[in-house]
């Protein structure tokens, strides 16, 4: 599903090199809920965006869904992107000046996913969020904006969800919902990879990477 | 979602920066609209002004005395009165307004005065103008002030001159020069007061300042080399001070026309170019996660275009509506004498909306491809 081939990164500062991810090789099958933890600093957010075609590596080969996904073109990947990956941001990013519909709409401009208004209601509601449809995001609480962002980004069935610290910005309760639409949607059959601190996904998660210093220090597999 | 409805959201959402790209839009084209709209009454008004002032050319003899000339104001000598058309259908004439002339002191009721006869003006073909000085029907005459004052005449009377009768047209006001002891009439009704048929002692002429562009080349050199060509029995001379002030009037209103707009057009565009990179600046986190979404370069190019393209456009048709009534409203004042010419003209708006998006599109540029070249991957991590 994703293979990371001798991945590196490096970050060109004044002040010196900054090597983000060191020649990182890893697999993640499709339909696996993997979670990558390690300490700030270690590479995480680096690893998940490189595996959703936001970040070109510096070395080494991402191949997503059988593609090398820095072997296409800028616009491909685009479309590559809008067709195949969700993205979960611990600061939500909703757009300010549309409603909440709106922005869970939003992925509809782009790629060849189809799916209606009413499907994005049905979302909604799944994520009890019906009443919330026509607030602008400055109305919302931090768990019902982060729904809305795990909305926008499992509406068009991605066969990937990218999560970096979704719940960094929750309290335990507002967490734990979080975690278990990811779980659901993981439990549809779709793959995710959730970069957090957090303790509440290790009871959904099939593996738990560790990264450190750029280099995977462990991969263990949960029972 | 479409495109224009997140331009327009957007737009909504943050008004300010909307309201103060529109404010230099509007202001430029209001500035521009005002400026062409009360264009035409400005410039003729100046060219009144400027003829107003008077002839500056005097073509005379060539064999004229011209200390005699400086002291008496006229040419002792004469030339034939055919000059004046064939000067006129010299075809790369520089001149204007040319007004066939004679005139001679003469001792009239106990006084001294000038007696000047004034052909109709004529103007070589192409540059037909309307008469800049007077036009004189036979049989009647003008009459200077000090005349009139000392004589009592006024207009409408009957008077005599060497056993001819004559109609006061015009008694004329105080001019404070030689004029106020003028008589003026048809040079054909002169010519044969003095015996002097066919005969003129000068040409007034304008120089047509506008002709020589070259700062290299002199005017008067100009004028004398065509007119040796085309009268080898006159010479000219150039009124320096006249000359001088209609080329300075000219200059300087193409100078302040010059630095002016592209005053105006720079600092607009450095306005709007300001509020946008600071629009994009403000966005970098939601042009972050369009990208993550799959949005490409065209699109996010597009929402900044065309919001431009928006405010191009309404500030366009505000600048119309604004510049229009400002020319309206405070242009007769100003140019009184043609004030009747100031009127709304629509191939401005045309103009105007083709021309200001584009301007705010070009404004638009630097900022847009900031927005397209930002890296998601870093603006989605800041805080």
């Amino acid at each position: 599903m994703v293979r990371l081939e001798k991945v590196s990164r490096i970050y060109r500062t004044k002040r010196g090199d900054i090597r983000a991810l060191d020649k990182v090789s890893l697999h993640i099958k499709e339909g696996e809920f993997v979670v990558v933890r390690g300490s700030s600093g270690s590479g995480k957010t680096t690893l998940l965006l490189s595996i959703g075609g936001m970040l070109r590596p510096t070395e080494g080969q991402v191949i997503a869904t059988k593609y090398d996904i820095y072997g296409m073109s800028k616009k491909k990947r685009a479309v590559f992107r809008a067709e195949n990956i969700g993205f979960v941001f611990q600061l939500f990013h909703l757009i300010p000046y549309l409603n909440i519909i709106e922005n869970v709409l939003l992925p509809a401009g782009v790629g060849k996913a189809k799916f209606s208004r009413a499907d994005a209601e049905k979302l909604l509601k799944r994520l009890n969020l019906t009443d919330r449809m026509y607030h602008k995001p400055f109305e919302l609480s931090a768990g019902e904006k982060q729904r809305t962002a795990i909305a926008r980004a499992v509406l068009k069935q991605p066969r990937i969800i990218l999560a970096d610290e979704p719940t960094g910005n929750l309290d335990p309760e507002n967490s734990a919902e979080i975690i278990s639409h990811l779980a659901e949607y993981h439990r549809s059959g779709g793959t995710v990879i959730v970069v957090t601190h957090g303790k509440a996904v290790d009871q959904h998660a099939d593996r738990t990477v560790y990264l450190e210093k750029g280099h995977i220090e462990k991969s263990s597999e949960s029972n | 979602m479409t495109n224009f409805r997140l331009i327009l959201k957007e737009i909504v959402q943050r008004k300010l920066n909307f309201l103060l790209s529109l404010l230099a839009i509007v202001i430029a084209v209001t500035l521009f609209v005002s400026f062409f709209t009360t264009g035409q009454a400005s410039k003729d008004e100046t060219i009144r002004l400027m003829r107003d002032i008077g002839f500056n050319l005097r073509i005379i003899p060539k064999k004229t005395d011209m200390e005699k000339f400086w002291k008496t104001g006229y040419s002792e000598h004469t030339m034939p009165e055919s000059y004046v058309y064939d000067l006129a259908s010299y075809e790369s004439l520089s001149y204007a307004h040319l007004t066939a002339t004679l005139q001679k002191k003469v001792f009239w009721q106990g006084r001294e005065v000038i007696l000047t006869g004034i052909a109709p003006e004529i103007s070589p073909p192409g540059k037909e103008k309307s008469p800049m000085g007077f036009s004189i029907q036979q049989g009647t005459v003008y009459i200077g002030f000090e005349l009139a004052q000392n004589s009592g005449l006024k207009n409408g009377d009957n008077i005599d001159i060497f056993g001819k009768p004559f109609i006061i047209a015009r008694a004329l006001s105080e001019s404070g020069s030689k004029d106020d002891i003028r008589i003026y009439a048809h040079l054909h009704d002169v010519q044969g007061l003095l015996e002097m048929e066919n005969k003129i002692n000068e040409i007034k002429a304008l120089h047509c300042l506008c002709i020589v562009n070259d700062k290299n080349t002199n005017s008067l050199t100009l004028l004398r080399e065509q007119l040796t060509r085309t009268l080898p029995d006159a010479k000219v001379i150039l009124i320096q001070s006249i000359a001088q002030a209609r080329e300075s009037q000219r200059m300087m209103a193409e100078k302040y026309f010059g630095f002016i707009v592209p005053f105006v057009i720079a600092v607009c565009m450095a306005w709007i170019g300001i509020l946008a990179l600071m629009n994009v600046r403000e966005r970098r986190q939601e042009i972050g996660i369009m990208r993550a979404l799959g949005y490409g370069s065209g699109k996010i190019a597009f929402l900044f275009i065309g919001k431009a393209v928006a405010i191009g456009l309404i500030g366009a048709a505000l600048g119309f509506v604004f510049g229009t009534g400002l020319a309206l409203k405070f242009g007769p004042e100003i140019f009184k004498v043609t004030a009747n010419m100031i009127t709304p003209k629509i191939e401005l708006l045309y103009w105007a909306l083709a021309v200001s998006p584009a301007f705010c599109a070009l404004s638009f540029f630097i900022p847009t491809m900031i927005a397209v070249t930002q890296d998601p991957a870093f603006t989605l991590r800041e805080e």
